[in-house]
């Protein structure tokens, strides 16, 4: 992609963004001018951009919406919540077009109709107090459109489908489409799942009206017909018609990706189609038809052809051409060219290629090209239009100065510019023995403050000499005007900072450097990488004194270790904040989402969002964004009631949603708070259990907070009608498994009648993870830090076994224990220490405190966590692997799984 | 060489300006906005302005009026390249101190000749 498209992308995109913004201000504050304004340039910018570019339907649509902002912000038009939506889904449908674009570097014509009806839309919206008198200036484009495109596509032969039609049928379109009506190729591809959208393809593609032609083609092959899958569509329909345009388009106005409708023009329809096994015409007959074609004797020609046809078969391809040829002569009497191809292809026995003739008769072209300003190009004296061309620009801009100093209000400075203006123009075309007396002018004028004499000057050049530069000779460097459209951007960008930097004025352009997300990614990998290596060194001191028995050397391998520890933490830090995003990354979706959905549930939702600029790292902020939009989406569905309900339970009917983050040492707290109905303990613990999470005595027991947490339970979903909006079936489950995989937790309180409060708490960073290592089985493995509470040592007399299952009473509570060495399935019994005691590891899993015995604890490390793939990625229990200092693997445990 | 500002407040349209006047042998400078404009234009003398019209803090018309009323600064020249077709805005262009004004988007060998046009050389 070219680095100008790139740039006009990008920051389109920070347009939007900021269009959106502002709307979303707009709405809290619709009075405010200053946001008219910005809203405006906005949107102007924009369209300008996209002006640079060929892309017609996004600057139309954009010019609309320029229009529109512009009479708000004249206070010509009220801004209006259908205004703001309006404004929203052209903002919406041009992100559209630029993903198109980002993916395949230009727009396909099906946008064009959604582009006008857009266009329309907002021009409505303008001249509605104006009894809509532009209205029909946009049905004039929306004709225009569909005329550029019969146009285009009258043209553009490459684009035709290939036809091979039976010959009375093509013969009676080929008719049709001399007649005056358009003939539609349109083809319909319904999406593989339509069958459960409710779509009857084969219905709909009987429905196409005047249709002359029908086929249905397979867009894969079925192998096997068992393994067959009948509730998905495979086939393509492909229909010939000569029905209007417009009941065309309304016939398929639900589905206009699905289909394409390409006008076919009358040539294409000129196929000879039979048997060519046989050379059946001999070249004395062609010649002789052509001796009397090349005389006009049309009347012999169609007798001599008549004969022909009598004397062959009729399922020749000879003869089917020579009837195209004579219907040609009927029908097309003018097109000379087209019936001297055909007759050409008796010799060849193929179709004339159509496109390398220009139809006659068929087309109109409509001129859409854009007002150009040199227009003039003769193409008979290339050297003529070169000065021709060379006076318009000159003329152009001596004008302007004419214009200019015939205004009043002159200051030195702007009669300065407009003499360096003059000047400059006569050096140009070669006039430099006017400059002299040019200077002389200005100078006087200038003297006198005064454009006067100035402007007799130029009056006076011009009249005593206006032809006098186009008979002058043109200057060798002729190539200028040849300049390609496409210039090579950025090429010279070195050149320039070179310049630059040599320049004493070179001002620093930014403080703030874009870079490349990936960049950053590798930076971080690197330092991972140098985290591990520097974990050496602490090994190869000990070495050095236990192995090697130098002790000296080793002191000095662990004084430098402090120091490239230092700075590698430091480095690692730096990095990391370099990583660091704002949580407003995906928050600041959340008004126009909430917006959205409220409206859409007839519900009145405040938004507040608190805490914006809390940071945490990149990975985690992204994989915070779709949990977050679930919960908020939960609330407003489930969690805040309609504003009736709400007024006759003593609120306010309007509800409160309260989007809070915040930062807790080293983890970031997000809180999504609705002031709902809240969580009935009763109705989540009959439905848990009616779905089996539950037996019938935990009903019975279940503390009302416990039960309110089974709404994280996997497969558990209250709604009983699945609303589009909270997601199909993806339960709180969902929520926490992607909260959990970035070494979150999720939790929820709740009180029914006044509301729900979620949070989530998330690590700031999950680059480096700090794990204890745990010896067991003569294995070390890893446990990360956050999940381990204490660590104890357990005397084997404080073991006591209830139903089977091993227990120990911590301060007062009691704490089940697990083994190891029985988790990981290996049959050996953990190992005490000499005072008959069991380390053990006490770790949190979902709220609750569990006993890991464990053979003995060693030191904690930070490791660069890699998770596990291929064959071992299935393997539950192991959170991961990471490589140790000396080199050895380290088995990360992931109690949660374990249990 | 000779120097030339562009000054616009889409980054877009300064990248196609600099990538066309720079293939034309032309050092160019930036600027994303009016005041932006001044500072630079007040330190360093340009044959050339090519300025848009619709910026924020100070626009087109701003800065060439700020501009023509500095007495001792080289009064080069200045294109004005607006998407704002019409008479009045013209008007106000020229009495603002624009010496051209034309309508986006400019093709580039418009805009090289204009350029050379205005910096005296040949086209």
């Amino acid at each position: 992609m070219n680095s100008l498209l790139e740039q006009f992308l990008s920051e389109a995109r920070d347009f939007l963004q900021g269009i959106g913004e502002k709307l979303m201000q707009l709405e809290s504050d619709p009075t405010s001018h200053e946001l008219m304004v910005e809203l405006f340039r906005f949107v102007h910018t924009l369209k300008g951009n996209s002006g640079l570019f060929d892309f017609p339907e996004m600057t139309r649509v954009l010019h609309a919406s320029e229009d529109l902002m512009d009479a708000v912000r004249n206070g010509r038009v009220n801004y209006s919540q259908k205004l703001a939506d309006q404004l929203l889904d052209a903002m919406d449908f041009v992100g559209m077009l630029m993903d198109e674009i980002e993916a395949t570097e230009k727009i396909s014509n099906k946008h064009a109709a959604p582009a006008a009806e857009l266009t329309k839309a907002l021009r409505n919206l303008l001249t509605a107090s104006e009894a809509g008198s532009e209205s029909s200036e946009i049905d004039d484009i929306l004709n225009e459109i569909t005329q550029t495109q019969v146009a285009e596509n009258s043209i553009d032969w490459e684009s035709l489908p290939t036809l091979n039609l039976p010959e009375d049928i093509a013969e009676q379109l080929h008719a049709h489409s001399l007649r005056g009506d358009s003939v539609f190729w349109v083809e319909y591809t319904p999406e593989a799942d339509s069958f459960f959208k409710g779509e009857d393809p084969f219905y709909l593609i009987r429905q196409v009206p005047d249709t002359e032609w029908r086929n249905v083609v397979l867009n894969s092959t079925v192998e096997n017909l068992a393994e067959m899958d009948v509730f998905n569509s495979v086939a393509s329909y492909q229909v010939l018609t000569h029905a209007p345009a417009e009941e065309l388009e309304d016939l398929f106005r639900y589905i206009p990706d699905e289909h394409r409708r390409i006008e076919i023009p009358a040539l294409a329809f000129v196929k000879p189609s039979g048997n060519t096994d046989e050379h059946a015409v001999d070249e004395d007959f062609i010649a002789n038809v052509f001796a009397l074609f090349d005389k006009g004797e049309t009347e012999e020609v169609t007798r001599t052809i008549n004969t022909m046809l009598e004397l062959s078969a009729p399922d020749l391809w000879s003869s089917s051409a020579l009837r195209w040829v004579l219907r040609l002569i009927e029908r097309e009497p003018e097109n000379k060219a087209a019936q001297r191809a055909l007759l050409e292809s008796l010799r060849t026995l193929q179709s004339p290629d159509w496109s390398e003739l220009k139809p006659v008769e068929t087309v109109t072209t409509i001129a859409t090209a854009p007002p150009v300003r040199n227009a003039v190009v003769s193409t008979s004296n290339g050297s003529n239009s070169v000065v021709d061309e060379k006076m318009q620009y000159f003329n152009e801009v001596i004008n302007a100065q004419r214009e200019i100093l015939n205004l009043s209000g002159f200051n030195e400075g702007r009669l300065k510019s407009v003499g360096a203006s003059l000047i400059c123009c006569y050096k140009s075309i070669g006039r430099s023995q006017d400059v002299d007396s040019l200077e002389l002018a200005i100078k006087n004028a200038l003297a006198e403050n005064s454009p006067t004499l100035l402007l007799k000057w130029l009056e006076h050049s011009l009249e005593n000499a206006p032809e006098l530069v186009v008979a002058e000779k043109i200057p060798a460097p002729v190539n200028n005007l040849a300049m390609q459209n496409d210039v090579k951007f950025g090429r010279r960008a070195e050149d320039a900072a070179g310049r630059k930097a040599d320049e004493p004025n070179a001002v620093t352009a930014s403080k703030t450097l874009k870079v490349d997300q990936e960049k950053i990614d590798r930076l971080m990998n690197l330092i991972g990488e140098m985290v591990v290596a520097k974990n050496a060194l602490p090994y190869l001191a000990a070495r050095a004194e236990t192995v090697f028995g130098v002790r000296d050397l080793s002191r000095e391998i662990k004084a430098q270790y402090a120091v490239i520890n230092r700075v590698a933490e430091e480095m690692q830090d730096t990095i990391m904040q370099v990583r660091m995003l704002p949580v407003s990354f995906i928050f600041q979706r959340f008004p126009r989402m909430v917006r959205d959905i409220s409206r859409k549930l007839g519900k009145e939702v405040d938004l507040v969002l608190e805490g914006e600029s809390t940071e945490a790292d990149k990975n985690i902020i992204e994989a915070l964004s779709d949990p977050l939009i679930h919960i908020v989406r939960n609330s407003l569905d489930h969690g805040l009631e309609q504003p009736d309900v709400r007024i006759a339970a003593g609120k306010n009917g309007t509800g409160k949603l309260l989007i809070r983050a915040s930062q807790e040492s080293d983890r970031v707290l997000i809180e999504i708070i609705d002031d709902g109905k809240g969580i009935n303990p009763e109705v989540i613990k009959h439905k848990a259990y009616e779905k089996g999470l539950i037996d019938e005595a935990t009903l019975e027991r279940i503390s009302d907070q416990d039960a309110v947490n089974l709404v994280f339970a996997a497969g558990f979903s209250t709604a009983d009608v699945i609303s589009d909006l909270s997601g199909r079936g993806v339960g709180m489950d969902v929520v926490r498994s992607a909260v959990e995989k970035v070494n979150g937790t999720v939790g929820i309180e709740s009180e029914v009648g006044k509301g729900t409060r979620l949070y989530l708490s998330l690590p700031l960073s999950m680059a480096v993870t700090n794990v204890m290592i745990i010896q067991s089985n003569k294995q070390i493995f890893g446990v990360p830090m956050d999940m381990v509470v204490e660590t104890v040592r357990v005397p084997r007399s404080q073991i006591q076994s209830i139903k089977q299952k091993q227990t120990t009473v911590l301060r007062g509570r009691i704490v089940p224990l697990l083994p190891l060495n029985d988790l990981l399935a290996s049959n050996m019994p953990q190992l005490p220490n000499e005072n008959d005691e069991f380390a053990t590891l006490i770790v949190r899993v979902h709220g609750e405190h569990v006993g890991i015995l464990v053979d003995d604890f060693r030191e904690t490390v930070d490791i660069i966590l890699k998770p596990m793939t291929g064959i071992l990625g299935g393997l539950g229990g192991y959170s991961g692997a990471a490589l140790l200092g000396d080199g050895s693997v380290l088995m990360v445990l992931n109690p949660r799984e374990l249990m | 060489m000779k120097h030339i500002l562009v000054i616009d407040d889409a980054a877009t349209v300064r990248l196609y300006h600099r990538g066309i006047l720079e293939n034309a042998g032309y050092s160019v400078d930036e600027a994303i906005n009016g005041i932006e404009a001044l500072e630079k234009a007040l330190v360093k003398p340009y044959d050339l302005f090519i300025v848009d019209v619709n910026m924020p803090k100070l626009d087109g018309y701003g800065f060439l009026k700020e501009f023509r009323r500095q007495d001792d600064a080289l009064q080069s020249p200045a294109i004005m390249v607006t998407t704002e077709a019409g008479g009045s805005d013209k008007q106000l262009g020229y009495m603002s101190g624009a010496n051209l004004y034309i309508t986006k988007p400019i093709k580039p060998n418009e805009l090289v000749n204009y350029a050379r046009l205005l910096l005296g050389e040949t086209l």
